[in-house]
């Protein structure tokens, strides 16, 4: 995205390229909720919303919530879909055209910005360990 | 709720598209009569894997309570081999706590990772195994439910019949005390079998076996899709070692079986239906549906067949219906009646369900539209 928080036209056009991309890959789907049993978000919420059904749902309406963020890309889901639906792929999609349109999560935003900052997630500067190499290190 | 994300509870495995009031999940039994209390209409939703439009809400009317978060397991009693579940608890979930004290519930369907307790005893669900065990309801010791007022009630088994197989329109099940069966050391067999009148046979043979726990039944097309001969097939499971697959030859087999669904959903047959006949119409009936081209499966050992539609085929329901009606049979045997059979209902059962609903639901509350 060009400028912070205000999407351009051409962000925008890209969104939605994005979630026709979303729509064509969930239109296969046919809501049998199978994709549920697997889905370790949804065993521990216990809540359509979040199960990788709610998702489809939700993005085949072209709704973008932060609730396609509640999700691990595990592709449990795929593994149980009788259609191999790729809901990890279009979640991911959507993701991306939601942070295109301005309405990514600020938890994200702040995590991208300390690790181009600091080059750790946590906004740190001396973050001990050295588990991702030198390079990767926090700097300032 | 935000409207958005209610459209997520408007739907379920059928085709109906409904619109909800509201969606609801309470997490306590508590909750759940405060909520009963104040709404004026309720959808009651399990897993939502209903196959009929059963949990569908209707008109912006209805609130849909999620039963989901009500899914304790608790009271195991060891002696009496019986176990309390909250309705929400997931039928794999029960097996899985059950198998470390070497017992089961013997009712075993093909979603049994997804499917609720609550669900299964409104739907009165058979399953595979239901020529050894029968349906979900032979299985229960009690079950409580709140009526329309919040109101909870225990109802012991010559009650029972109000509440399992009634679709959610008498009242809602919380909690259920289920008895349990040890856990079983199975083996199975796949049966080729050359013609349907030798299929009658073998069942009516298999059936006198004690040890014979499932008869499934495949077609030729379904067979075929299966990468088997193209000829009728019987998976039948042993509850001793009579079955030639043991082991993992046996856990293949039913892995095999299971993936019936993904094929007939794969080639288009996304409505499958769930007739329940006696097993000598099972001849004039299958002669039937190969004649239209319908690849059917099921539980032959119980007389349950699942015809799969595609959207082509479905001008053919309503003359099955007719036949099965014709030959004795009942338009639905497991997946229920829901939004989707209303019509199919014959009129004395209309009757007798509008009673027991009047009997039960005086304020007309439950799932209000389904069923009658």
């Amino acid at each position: 995205m060009g400028e912070k928080d205000k999407p351009t036209e051409q962000d925008k056009i890209e969104a939605d390229n994005l979630m026709e991309e979303v729509a064509e890959i969930l239109e296969l789907c046919i809501k049998c909720g199978r994709c549920k049993s697997l889905c370790p978000v949804f065993r521990v919420l216990r809540e359509e919303t979040v199960s990788p059904r709610g998702k489809v749902i939700i993005l085949s309406d072209k709704i973008l919530d932060k609730v396609i963020f509640e999700c691990t890309l595990c592709k449990g889901c795929e593994q149980k879909c009788p259609l191999n639906v790729k809901v990890c792929d279009a979640i991911l999609k959507a993701r991306e055209a939601m942070v295109l349109r301005g309405k990514g999560l600020k938890s994200n935003e702040e995590m991208v910005g300390n690790v181009r900052k600091w080059g750790n997630v946590f906004g740190e500067r001396n973050v001990k360990g050295d588990c991702f190499g030198d390079e990767f290190k926090g700097g300032g | 709720m935000k409207k958005d994300l209610m459209k997520v509870y408007e739907i379920d495995a059928s085709r109906f598209k409904g619109s909800a009031l509201d969606v609801v999940h309470p997490a306590t039994i508590m909750e759940v009569r405060s909520v009963v209390a104040r709404a004026k209409r309720i959808v009651l939703r399990g897993a939502g894997t209903g196959l009929a439009g059963g949990c569908v809400p209707l008109n912006g009317l209805d609130v849909v309570l999620d039963m989901s978060k009500i899914n304790q397991i608790g009271n195991f009693n060891s002696e009496r081999r019986t176990v309390e579940v909250e309705a929400g608890v997931i039928l794999d979930d029960l097996q899985s706590y059950l198998a470390k004290k070497n017992l089961e519930f013997p009712v075993n369907l093909l979603n049994n990772n997804v499917c609720t307790i609550g669900g299964m005893i409104a739907m009165d669900i058979a399953g595979s195994r239901a020529v050894k065990y029968g349906k979900t309801s032979n299985w229960i010791k009690w079950v409580d439910v709140v009526d329309g007022y919040g109101n909870l009630h225990r109802k012991g088994v010559t009650e029972l019949s109000d509440y399992a197989g009634m679709e959610g329109i008498t009242g809602v099940i919380v909690k259920a005390c289920l008895k349990l069966s040890p856990l079983k050391k199975r083996t199975a067999s796949l049966i080729k079998v050359e013609s349907l009148e030798e299929v009658v046979l073998i069942v009516r043979n298999l059936k006198r076996n004690p040890a014979v726990s499932m008869i499934d039944f495949l077609d030729k097309k379904i067979s075929k899709g299966l990468e088997l001969t193209k000829d009728y097939y019987l998976i039948v499971e042993y509850e001793d070692g009579s079955g030639l697959l043991k082991g993992k030859e046996y856990e293949d087999l039913m892995e095999m079986s299971d993936k019936v669904y993904s094929f007939v959903v794969n080639k288009g047959y996304t409505r499958i239906e769930d007739f329940r006949i006696m097993i000598d119409k099972f001849v004039k009936l299958m002669g039937w549906l190969e004649g239209v081209g319908i690849p059917t499966f099921g539980h032959i050992g119980i007389g349950i067949l699942h015809p799969c539609f595609g959207r082509d085929d479905e001008k053919f329901i309503p003359e099955m219906m007719k036949l099965v009606k014709r030959l004795g049979g009942q338009i639905s045997g497991e997946y229920g009646v829901g939004i989707l059979k209303i019509k199919f209902v014959e009129e004395g059962d209309k009757r007798i369900l509008i009673n027991v609903k009047k009997r039960t639901d005086s304020l007309n509350k439950f799932n209000v539209g389904k069923m009658i």
